[in-house]
């Protein structure tokens, strides 16, 4: 690369939105360009700026209120006609009598259903989590025990359940411990820790592990989860925050994890 | 799923982003309140043509929609000129009604000023990128524009606002200015 970089490609460098070669070409460039050098760190340090200072504005609790009353009443009138032609779902009758066709077949279907109910029985577990997580950030106690401190945290979700959660503050590396509550999942009573990351919402579910974790959805409904166990622990995650963020917070608060 | 079950899976809860964007577009609490109104009406009737997990970049499509729908009918200057021209940014101050003026003095940062004195297509991409954390990928789908252009307001509106902000908070040396870098 000759001459300097575009103010483009740099901020795009600095975004992570430069790939493959032409991220490696720019990396070379700005090891020999002081000038390039300093422009990309100008362009980080407005850009953590913007991201620690700039407020963002949630919706006022009053437009919350209004907005599913407004829609109900919108949607009421309309769903009249909309239900008259209404296409009927196709029935299983025709699935199960070619799968009785051969044992083969058989087999196949029942592992494929086997399959497929542990996806669904994960599906299940990622959507309550995912519904905990808005009811939690649109209602009004997403904290039930509000501290930064896990000597605190600790001991309310213990003495409220039959296990001891471990509790980390990361502070350090920008997920703050801002407290827990106890949600259910499946029926079971279990722990939730939330913490901040800039000006997002973190919600991590941790129970004892069971006895095998199903594979789990990585998205949900617009947010990203995240899955992982140590320390005899599952943990879920779910929150509005990055994909790669939130896969990094999460190993990172399991690494930590000692065991029982 | 009815309609309005969809909604409130998908959509309600990116009401908090659809409010953020608008309010920085519109850059005050009523108008930002009317456009998510509006906004939140029009995603239930087109509530079909969205995708699963697409709900954050499809609500803030519409919320953006409403929006400049809004400038239309009050015929706003915001509308005047070509985004992506090769002129200079003229950067404009904002109109001072006393309601806004002292709702402004009450919160806004030098940051927060210097953001709402941007023109419109930078203001909202920067929102985007740097308060909603969409990729440029989701920008671009928001905006209707590729992602060269997303690239390309990026990187305008932040020369932007570095111009519009006290020299002492952002910078180091003074020494070497943005002249000559195309």
């Amino acid at each position: 690369m000759s001459g300097h970089a575009t103010i483009e490609r740099l901020s795009a460098f600095v975004d992570g939105e430069l790939h493959g070669l032409r991220r490696r070409l720019l990396a070379r460039h700005l090891r020999g360009c002081g000038g390039c050098a300093a422009r990309v760190a100008e362009l980080e340090l407005m850009r953590s700026r913007l991201q620690s200072e700039l407020r963002r504005h949630p919706a006022p609790p009053e437009l919350r209120q209004r907005v599913p009353t407004l829609i109900a009443d919108l949607s009421t009138g309309g769903a009249r006609e909309r239900g008259a032609r209404r296409a009927r779902v196709p029935g299983w009758p025709w699935l199960v009598g070619s799968a009785l066709a051969g044992s083969v077949i058989t087999l196949t279907l029942l592992l494929v259903v086997n399959l497929v109910v542990g996806r669904i029985a994960a599906r299940d577990i990622v959507a309550e989590a995912v519904a905990d997580h808005v009811r939690a950030t649109l209602g009004q106690h997403p904290i039930e025990v509000a501290s930064a401190d896990r000597h605190t945290v600790k001991p309310w979700l213990a003495a409220r359940l039959d296990y001891s959660p471990p509790v980390q503050d990361l502070a350090a590396e920008g997920f703050e411990l801002l407290g827990g509550r106890i949600d259910r999942l499946r029926g079971e009573r279990v722990a939730t820790l939330v913490y901040r990351h800039r000006l997002h919402l973190i919600d991590v579910f941790v129970r004892p592990l069971p006895a095998a974790a199903p594979k789990a959805p990585r998205r949900l409904r617009g947010f990203n989860v995240a899955h992982a166990s140590g320390g005899g622990m599952d943990f879920l995650a779910v929150s509005d925050v990055e994909a790669d963020v939130l896969n990094a917070f999460l190993a990172r608060l399991t690494a930590e994890t000692p065991a029982r | 799923m009815l309609a309005h079950e969809r909604f409130e899976e998908e959509v309600l809860p990116h009401l908090d982003a659809g409010y953020n964007l608008a309010r920085w577009l519109a850059r005050n609490a009523h108008d930002a309140d009317d456009v998510v109104q509006e906004a939140c009406m029009r995603a239930l009737r087109y509530i079909n043509s969205l995708r699963a997990g697409q709900g954050r970049p499809w609500f803030l499509a519409i919320v953006r929609h409403a929006y400049y729908d809004s400038l239309k009918v009050n015929r706003s200057s915001e509308l005047a000129g070509d985004p992506d021209g090769f002129e200079e940014v003229m950067v404009h101050g904002v109109a001072e009604d006393p309601q806004l003026a002292a709702e402004r003095r009450d919160e806004a940062s030098a940051l927060a000023r210097a953001m709402e004195a941007l023109p419109l297509p930078l203001r909202e991409v920067l929102v985007l990128r740097e308060s909603e954390e969409l990729s440029y990928k989701e920008i671009a789908r928001v905006l209707g524009v590729p992602i060269g252009t997303v690239m390309s307001r990026l990187a305008r509106a932040r020369l932007a606002l570095q111009k519009l902000l006290p020299p002492m908070n952002i910078g180091r040396d003074g020494g070497d200015s943005a002249q000559g870098r195309i």
